[in-house]
């Protein structure tokens, strides 16, 4: 099977500070794929990388055979990194739900201004997919009068109708209250079961347990572990991800 | 005890209508006095005098549609430079950032007085002859353009970052961002700074009868007043249609604001 993302010899510097140190990575098709570590360790660099929400220093991205040099510039570089984006949805810590349109005008913008889709098939595309993130009885409504974990659902509709091959999320449920941290994570679940291929920055070791085929612990800008869930939560085998894990289990019990 | 819940937080909500209805009220009232006093000042201790305003007051108003009319057209050329402006001022390409520092610095360090005159009397120099309103409606307008540009570029800078990535994470191309995603929101910050900028220009346009040109209110009340030595009567009368515009253009801004404060944020 190849792979769906192959990111090669990457590196990512701001200013003199190397953020992300020589990480090659391959993520299978279907495969649910959990990045966890501190704070400040590269995940979400890493993973903003892949959509070149960041532009990569040196090293290589390639999603779904489309391959881009990092630190490029120029019209070609511009046209692969918009193809690139055409590949890919994310979800956002903070929503970033437009808050002008109404949840329906957000979940159609994409297919219609980017994608230049009729907007009657757009329309019903955005129906099903804030359907099947339970949010359908909301479309005429503004952002403001929702929930985070309402608008974190749309926001999910949202990067899903552009059919992407592959869902990054950037700390999907940081930004809940408590309480609000399950809807999001049920309709991710139901998102990986339908076979998206996922990569997900996270601090719910929950989630990453019961629902991702491989965990990543980052620290430092590298990958210091890759392992199955169940290996990394038996067997733990850098005392960085030891620490993770412990303190997962004491907030647990 | 839900029930009761209720019940004592609306008995709350409605005392607190109850207090600000009283407060509007006794506002409303006081204003009505103050009117009042104002038209016996003018009925008693100053004498002015009636018939040249009944004689003049059409006159005057001739030139409502003029100064309308310059406000209007004033506001659209201020409303074009200052976006212009404002996405220079934002700009990381050097040029167009001094560009845009250079006019604002430039307009907002002279008086809007010498502007004006600056159009009608200095150009004509250079053998630049402009028509009367074309030259004031330029400098009201350049005048206008470079202070509402930091208007329009809070509005822009209002619009944060994860705006931009969400829409560029869809694949939105810069132009589609800024035209989709950044400028109605910018838009819907801007717009009532931009109606009090209106209103005031509305006013600041009576500055252009300095320069005899333009037929607008200012001009006419200045012109009659002159004329008969009745500077008094005719400036009480301009005054009176420039606050009335003024109420009305309010009163509409108010209309507009409570409509954009509709499902936004």
């Amino acid at each position: 099977m190849t792979a769906i993302i192959k990111i090669s010899n990457l590196d990512k510097y701001f200013g003199r500070l190397h953020v992300i140190k020589n990480i090659s990575l391959d993520v299978q098709p279907r495969e649910v794929v959990c990045l966890i570590g501190r704070s400040g360790s590269g995940k979400s660099t890493l993973l903003r990388c892949i959509n070149f929400l960041e532009e990569p220093s040196h090293g290589s991205i390639e999603v779904d055979g489309i391959r881009v040099e990092g630190g490029e510039k120029g019209k070609e570089h511009r046209q692969l990194v918009h193809n690139v984006r055409l590949k890919t949805g994310m979800v956002f810590q903070e929503f970033n739900l437009f808050p002008h349109m109404s949840v329906l005008e957000n979940v159609i913008e994409g297919p219609v201004t980017v994608k230049g889709m009729d907007k009657d098939k757009a329309m019903a595309l955005a129906e099903e997919n804030l359907d099947s993130v339970g949010m359908l009885f909301k479309k005429d409504e503004y952002p403001n009068r929702l929930s985070g974990g309402q608008k974190q659902r749309v926001a999910i509709a949202r990067a899903l109708s552009m059919e992407p091959r592959v869902m990054l999320f950037d700390e999907p449920t940081s930004a809940l209250d408590p309480e609000l941290i399950g809807e999001v994570l049920n309709v991710m679940k139901k998102v990986a079961k339908d076979g998206m291929t996922m990569l997900v920055v996270t601090h719910e070791m929950g989630f990453a347990r019961e629902v991702a085929d491989r965990v990543l612990v980052m620290g430092e800008g590298e990958i210091i572990e890759d392992a199955s869930p169940k290996d990394l939560f038996t067997q733990p085998k850098d005392p960085r991800t030891k620490a993770l894990i412990d303190r997962y289990r004491s907030g647990e019990n | 005890m839900i029930q009761a819940q209720i019940s004592q937080a609306e008995l709350l909500y409605e005392a607190q209508q109850r207090k600000v209805r009283q407060f509007r009220t006794n506002v409303v009232i006081s204003w009505v006095a103050l009117l009042g006093f104002l038209v016996f000042l003018f009925n008693g201790p100053i004498e002015i005098d009636s018939e040249f305003i009944r004689k003049n007051i059409l006159f005057i108003a001739g030139g409502l549609g003029q100064t309308f009319y310059i406000s209007i057209l004033s506001i659209a050329l201020a409303t074009c430079l200052a976006l212009l402006a404002a996405l220079g001022r934002l700009s990381t390409f050097p040029p167009l950032y001094a560009l845009s520092t250079f006019y604002v610095s430039l307009i907002r360090g002279t008086p809007l007085y010498l502007q004006i005159f600056f159009f009608f009397l200095a150009l004509p120099q250079l053998g630049i002859v402009l028509p009367g309103l074309f030259a004031g409606v330029l400098a009201l307008g350049l005048n206008y353009g470079a202070y509402m540009s930091e208007t329009f570029r809070a509005g822009l800078s209002s619009v944060s970052k994860g705006q931009r990535e969400a829409a560029v994470a869809i694949g939105m191309t810069p132009q589609q961002t800024m035209r989709r995603i950044v400028l109605p929101q910018a838009l819907r910050f801007a717009i009532p700074p931009m109606g009090n900028d209106f209103i005031s220009m509305t006013k600041d346009s009576a500055l252009v009868s300095a320069t005899g040109f333009v037929h607008e209110v200012m001009w006419r009340a200045t012109r009659v007043g002159r004329a008969e030595f009745n500077n008094l009567e005719a400036l009480i009368v301009a005054a009176g249609f420039y606050w009335m515009m003024t109420l009305v253009l309010t009163f509409i801004q108010s209309r507009i604001e409570a409509r954009l404060a509709r499902g936004d944020r």
